[in-house]
């Protein structure tokens, strides 16, 4: 899958999770730009995009994630 | 050796000549070798569990570098965390255990003399523990390289302003700073001394004048009626605030004055319109901490439950936190009762932005200054539970609340006016801080004379005000 289509994917991921239809994502976006994204959201988060794509995440790749950067990288990774 | 002694007031001036005349190459020796000497002076003894933690901690985190296999670096991550956490565990819930043991033999009539030893616990144990846990799994994570220099993994350990009550900093942003050259600068030290002086205030002012007024009431419950109970307990988190803010305050000034850069551990927390904006606030290295390396681990394994797998997580987690801050029933409720006010916040909170998004609540300020209102109130009635000795103690101070009223007990006047004018001096300080300044710096002002005059009478304030008895910090027993 090309990255582009990762963040496509992602998109509306963020905007289910995060209630915010108007939502764009880049790959510099980092839980500090997004409001309502904390510790709490993030899970939900992480189980949606593993449930979108299919993939398990490890609990060290979590820390690595600092932007939607990281995130699509670990990501394309495991397709 | 504690901040309000006497002898810290020589130790430090002493600390800094020795320390900007040291060599950069061997400051980090100055510091380690002062701050053994700054914890030596409370109970010798207690630097050989620091010491034994500072060891284990540096051989497991350079072979978890130098095994290759995840699940055996796994393997040494979690001895070193066991290891590490047994003397914690032994000297903070001997007697409990013990007592429990007994109490149960007991009940069956069984007496079994199982020696019943007093023990002190060996004060920043718990601090220094879980700095050192974290770095553990900091290197497991490969967030950082193991230290290859045990002298200044001893020193990240033990560093003097941290060791006795945090904040619980991180060793991704300390062992950097203890190899960085840098020179005097007198603008940072400056800085540092304001936010020593400001930290004094919180400590010998305002926590331990309210403290007098609040230690009256709750060691007499029983006495008293539920208007002053209510009071002294409306009172009591901003006891807690400047005790334990304010300590934070003296060792980030500290650590400053000598060019460290230590995390703030509060922000202004009684401007939260949300429990959870609140614990964001508050206690932020100990919350940071345990969201990284307790809360995180468990959502992230209960997370195919959703939003119930959320809640499990904080739960638990709060319910440690509890236990951590002390082996009673009174912790382990106060430490639930946390996290049940944020599970409900995090089940409603959908709900609650759709409504304030409607209405534009978040611009309005009566919408603010109410949310502000209800999670103060929301925290001190948990606090309660912090305070009070006991459970029962702790009911009937709610008990009372509720039913009884009456006078308020006044005591010695001039305690009581001393404690509430210095509360309403923080309060109006962290506003203009809040919401005009925006700065770190309490006494802000454009024009330097303004500044100048302000600290000179701070000073003053804490001269006249200040509450000399060599008085613990609240924290010290956890």
């Amino acid at each position: 899958m090309e990255k582009l289509d990762i963040i496509e994917k992602l998109a509306t991921i963020f905007r289910t999770v995060f209630k915010k239809e108007s939502l764009i994502i880049t790959e510099d976006l980092t839980a500090n730009d997004v409001e309502g994204w904390d510790s709490l959201t993030h899970m939900l988060l992480i189980a949606e995009i593993e449930n979108v794509f299919s993939i398990k995440f490890k609990l060290k790749e979590l820390n690595k994630m600092k932007n939607v950067g990281d995130m699509v990288a670990i990501i394309s990774s495991k397709l | 050796m504690i901040f309000t002694s006497f002898n810290f007031l020589i130790f430090f001036p002493l600390l800094l000549i020795f320390y900007f005349i040291t060599p950069f190459r061997f400051r980090w020796l100055t510091l380690l070798c002062a701050s053994y000497f700054f914890y030596l002076n409370i109970k010798p003894i207690f630097a050989l569990i620091t010491i034994g933690v500072t060891i284990s901690t540096y051989i497991f985190t350079r072979l978890i570098d130098n095994v290759k296999d995840d699940s055996q670096k796994k393997r040494l991550m979690v001895i070193n965390i066991i290891l590490i956490l047994l003397p914690l565990f032994f000297f903070k819930y001997y007697s409990n255990i013990n007592n429990g043991i007994i109490g149960l033999l007991e009940s069956f009539s069984i007496r079994w003399p199982l020696p019943d030893i007093k023990l002190f616990l060996p004060i920043g144990i718990s601090f220094y523990t879980f700095m050192a846990i974290g770095y553990t799994v900091d290197v497991y994570n490969e967030e950082i390289e193991a230290e290859k220099n045990l002298g200044i993994l001893a020193l990240f350990i033990s560093f003097f302003p941290l060791i006795l009550s945090g904040p619980i900093e991180r060793a991704k942003n300390m062992l950097p700073q203890f190899r960085e050259q840098k020179k005097f600068d007198y603008n940072v030290a400056a800085q540092g001394f304001k936010l020593m002086l400001w930290g004094y205030f919180l400590k010998l002012v305002v926590a331990d004048r309210v403290g007098i007024y609040v230690d009256a009431i709750y060691n007499n419950i029983g006495q008293h009626n539920g208007t002053t109970l209510l009071f002294a307990s409306l009172l009591y988190p901003f006891q807690v605030y400047a005790d334990l803010g304010g300590y934070s305050l003296i060792a980030i000034g500290t650590a400053k004055v000598l060019g460290i850069n230590v995390m703030f551990n509060f922000n202004r927390p009684f401007f939260s319109t949300s429990i959870a904006e609140f614990w964001r606030r508050w206690h932020i290295s100990l919350i940071t901490w345990l969201t990284d390396y307790v809360y995180t681990p468990l959502a992230f394994h209960f997370r195919t439950l959703r939003i119930w797998g959320i809640v499990l997580a904080l739960m638990i987690t709060f319910f440690i936190s509890g236990i951590w801050h002390g082996a009673n029933l009174t912790f382990i409720v106060w430490g639930l009762m946390q996290g049940f006010f944020l599970s409900l916040e995090a089940l409603t909170s959908n709900t609650k932005t759709k409504i304030e998004d409607k209405f534009k609540l978040k611009e309005k300020s009566l919408y603010i200054l109410v949310s502000c209102i209800i999670t103060y109130v929301i925290f001190a009635s948990s606090q309660i539970l912090g305070r009070a000795t006991s459970i029962n103690d702790a009911f009937t101070v709610f008990r009372k609340i509720a039913t009884s009223s009456g006078h308020l007990f006044i005591g010695e006047l001039q305690q009581l006016v001393y404690g509430v004018l210095a509360v309403g001096f923080l309060i109006v300080i962290e506003f203009r801080q809040e919401f005009f300044t925006k700065n770190q710096d309490p006494l802000k002002f454009n024009k330097w004379y303004f500044e100048h005059l302000g600290y000179a009478l701070l000073v003053i304030l804490i001269l006249l005000v200040g509450v000399f008895d060599g008085s613990q910090f609240i924290y010290f027993q956890f």
